[in-house]
């Protein structure tokens, strides 16, 4: 069933990280996106990895949810490994089996950008597991607001974001039912090679269309009836405020950051 | 003779996890051949995922279903033959259209039946008649059709596959009156002619007192009753304990009888409530009161 | 006191490829403030097209359309319309724009620039009048069809219309949530003096209303109060329109020579009608 999918989902609740300004989120993910690029020795990742724990605990989410997220990257995960161990044969030499080294380097390295990865991963669906996605194109089109200023369409942007939001599960879950209809009337979309199950799929993919099509019609008439005119003289009825949380999640991500650099300065790289 | 029969079955939703749900608890029926049954219940009383289990859609977390005996998952792999038998059209079917020409969507799943180029076109003027499509209509793409025609031509697609059961859920859900009183016309007619069973779901209790033989309740994923229709809406307060309601008429015979005014039978349906109370006090005038 | 008022009000669709198709033709009808009407007909008989006239989003082509004496025409007036006539759609799931119920119904408060205490109060009201307000912040796809078209009226209502229009609100939904929907509309009318203009198919619904105004072949066809139409049972039936059962059982007993009055609507009052005259017979 396509109704399975986690990622990019919102776990309500009442915790710090879920009170936080998404603006702040938006911010402490992406400079945390960078920062985990950062550490050249077991120390700073280890840094890393406690800045990210700090979260998770402070998000009061089950880690299961986390671990989730990390069961589609696994096949990544193995794969740059692979490649790192068996490309790498600089540093010192483990074993050797003649067309493969196996070296403490290469092995290192493995485990840094698996550790990075499955970070980047955590990071950013903690974002998305604690802030509403209105809540999170909000910040997002406040954050960006300066660039109206260069003719980017930031509040149309934002509003088409909102409303593929609004419209992903509606519209999975209308898949479902046209593939069932599909499939009662004998479509078979389960065996045949690529190109037969691709064309078993146009029973499914027409329909959608044609429905999205209606529901884009439906939908500019409804805002047209709302008033909807475009960003310009809109106000909201939530307003972004920062509070001492919000200053003090910049502040300890600055600290943190700054101490990855100073690591990096004062202990040698293990790569 | 028994065509179709549900043996125990059970399904339960996201086994396993916090969001498990079993809607469909424990339901062994049997549906005679040739009979018109409807199935009532509220949304999410498992009537829909009742309904999907008897062409394989859905497969059941236990029990069975047998069709004409057999289990329908004996062989996994030939489970696309039990849904050319039986048929399940589904609520807004219009929104299933994909074809360039009303003619080639109707004949889509009577193509996927492997059928011969002559027997598939056989099959769509019989089924687009059926549901009374006009032949110059089938050359002309089935977005072009108004709403009405849309619901016809999808119907006829199921139609079309000469299924030995035909599901119909909701086929009157949005229809001004007119559309309705066509469409249920013509469901009669088809049955008429072909004999086949026929499995209405339907939240219209005035549709079901009109069409079925037999109703189907069914409430939080049990199965309550199935009766001839008259002795299932003369239990007008346990379905109502339901959520569900029975026909207007009806009620005006229960309140009758609560005055104890003896009007003989029940009666579901204008026609026989007006034929029932003729029987027992006669014409106007008051000759025979 | 008027509230709408077409006069003449014709249009036709203009579609270069075929010949125009004249939808509405020379309609006259006046809503008054405080009413509840529901409008019936068939489809393609023009009663949506005829919705999307109330607030401009459609623009007559003949005739005139006045929404508390602001001409539709006049498009500078649009937006002062639509916040007087709020139009609520048939699919509840394609007229909400927002993934939290209570941002989707500030959404029109903010296209009006309001000030955000004042949204949060507006919102607040809203959701209160069509029994959500324990649902602000759950995410609308996950709600009922009922409860998605109630949260589509509160969207409305957060813009304090004056009248709100509704086209076939519960034509997609369950009995359940036709009950809430009607149940919703007609406590906004009685209780809040709302002015209501409701379109559907299901006759007990329009026997709810005030008035009930036919349409058929794009004219206003009849117009009167429930009863007045109802008891039209034949004219009804030519033109395929259904009546309530109760009334259709009292229309054939008279037809076979019981006397029993012709306004029937309600099972209760087929009941006593029937009794009654029973009674009288003995």
């Amino acid at each position: 069933m396509l109704n399975d999918i986690t990622m990019g989902q919102y776990f309500p609740g009442n915790s710090l990280l879920h009170r936080l300004d998404p603006r702040v989120k938006l911010l402490v993910t992406f400079v945390y996106i960078i920062a985990v690029f950062i550490p050249q020795n077991w120390t700073g990742l280890a840094v890393a990895v406690a800045f990210l724990l700090l979260c998770v605990a402070l998000s009061k989410l089950p880690v299961r949810l986390i671990t989730k997220t990390f069961k589609p990257i696994i096949p990544l995960i193995l794969l740059t490994s692979i490649l790192n161990v068996f490309y790498l044969d600089s540093g010192n030499v483990w074993w050797d089996a003649g067309f493969f080294k196996l070296t403490d380097h290469g092995v290192y390295t493995a485990i840094f950008i698996a550790i990075r990865i499955l970070c980047l991963i955590a990071g950013s669906s903690l974002l998305t597991y604690t802030t509403t996605p209105t809540a999170l194109t909000d910040g997002l089109e406040r954050l960006l607001n300066p660039l109206r200023a260069l003719h980017v369409p930031v509040h149309e942007l934002a509003m088409m974001m909102t409303i593929a939001l609004r419209f992903i599960p509606t519209l999975i879950e209308e898949t479902d039912k046209i593939m069932a209809a599909q499939k009662a009337r004998g479509a078979d979309m389960e065996s045949g090679g690529m190109m037969q199950r691709i064309r078993a799929f146009l029973p499914v993919l027409i329909p959608l269309f044609v429905s999205s099509f209606r529901r884009a019609y439906d939908l500019a008439t409804a805002m047209e009836c709302r008033c909807y005119r475009g960003g310009e003289g809109r106000t909201r009825m939530n307003r972004l405020q920062m509070h001492g949380r919000d200053v003090a999640t910049l502040l300890f991500t600055a600290v943190f950051v700054a101490a990855l650099i100073v690591l990096n300065i004062v202990l040698p790289s293990t790569l | 003779m028994t065509v179709l029969e549900t043996h125990n079955l059970t399904h339960v939703y996201a086994e396993g996890t916090p969001f498990e749900k079993t809607a469909l608890d424990d339901v062994s029926l049997s549906i005679e051949k040739g009979e018109l049954v409807g199935i009532i219940g509220h949304t999410g009383s498992g009537k829909s995922t009742f309904v999907q289990h008897l062409n394989g859609l859905l497969k059941p977390t236990s029990g069975k279903v047998l069709l004409d005996g057999e289990d329908i998952w004996k062989d996994p792999k030939q489970i696309r033959r039990v849904r050319f038998r039986v048929g399940m059209v589904f609520q807004y079917p219009e929104y299933q259209l994909f074809e360039e020409t009303v003619y080639k969507d109707i004949a889509f799943g009577a193509k996927n039946m492997g059928l011969s180029d002559e027997e598939v076109d056989a099959r769509v003027r019989r089924a687009a008649a059926f549901v009374g499509l006009k032949n110059e209509l089938l050359d002309n793409s089935p977005f072009d059709l108004s709403g009405g025609e849309k619901r016809r031509a999808a119907i006829a697609g199921v139609m079309a596959m000469e299924p030995e059961v035909l599901i119909l859920d909701e086929p009157t859900a949005g229809l001004d009156p007119k559309g309705r009183n066509n469409l249920l016309s013509q469901i009669e007619n088809y049955r008429k002619e072909n004999g086949t069973t026929i499995l209405l779901v339907s939240h219209s209790m005035e549709d079901v007192a009109r069409l079925a033989d037999r109703v189907l309740v069914m409430h939080k994923g049990q199965l309550k009753m199935l009766a001839p229709t008259d002795e299932v809406f003369s239990r007008a307060e346990e379905l109502e304990e339901m959520g569900l309601s029975v026909p207007a008429v009806t009620k005006v015979f229960m309140g009758l009888k609560n005055r104890g005014i003896n009007v003989g039978q029940n009666a579901y349906t204008v026609e026989s409530a007006v034929s029932a109370l003729v029987a027992r006090f006669g014409k106007g005038g008051g000759a025979d009161a | 006191m008027i509230l709408i008022e077409a006069d003449k009000l014709r249009f036709q669709y203009e579609n270069p490829d075929e010949p125009p198709k004249t939808v509405l033709r020379d309609v006259d009808l006046t809503i008054e403030r405080g009413e509840f009407v529901a409008l019936l007909g068939h489809n393609g008989c023009g009663k949506s097209t005829l919705a999307k006239h109330f607030n401009a989003l459609l623009l007559p082509t003949g005739g005139t359309l006045l929404v508390e004496e602001m001409n539709t025409a006049d498009e500078e007036l649009s937006i002062d319309i639509r916040r007087k006539v709020g139009l609520v759609l048939q699919n509840p799931d394609n007229q909400l724009v927002s993934t939290v119920v209570e941002e989707d119904v500030a959404f029109g408060p903010e296209n009006l620039g309001i000030e955000p205490a004042e949204i949060r109060r507006r919102v607040d009201d809203a959701l209160k009048m069509v029994d959500m307000y324990d649902y602000r912040t759950h995410a609308p796809h996950k709600l009922s069809g009922g409860q998605k078209q109630r949260i589509a009226i509160a969207g409305v209502l957060a813009m304090k219309p004056d009248c709100i229009v509704l086209d076939e609100p519960t034509a997609m939904l369950d009995p359940k949530g036709r009950r809430e929907v009607l149940e919703t509309v007609r406590r906004l009318n009685r209780e809040n003096g709302m002015t209501v203009v409701m379109i559907t198919h299901y006759m007990e619904e329009a026997a709810a209303a005030d008035r009930v105004v036919v349409m058929n072949e794009g004219r206003v066809w009849m117009d009167g109060t429930p009863r007045e139409i109802f008891s039209q049972v034949e004219a009804l039936k030519d033109v395929e329109l259904d009546v309530p059962q109760p009334t259709e059982l009292c229309a054939e007993l008279r037809a076979l020579g019981w006397d029993l009055p012709a306004d029937v609507l309600t099972a209760e009052e087929c009941v006593d009608a029937i009794a009654s005259y029973l009674e009288d017979r003995a």
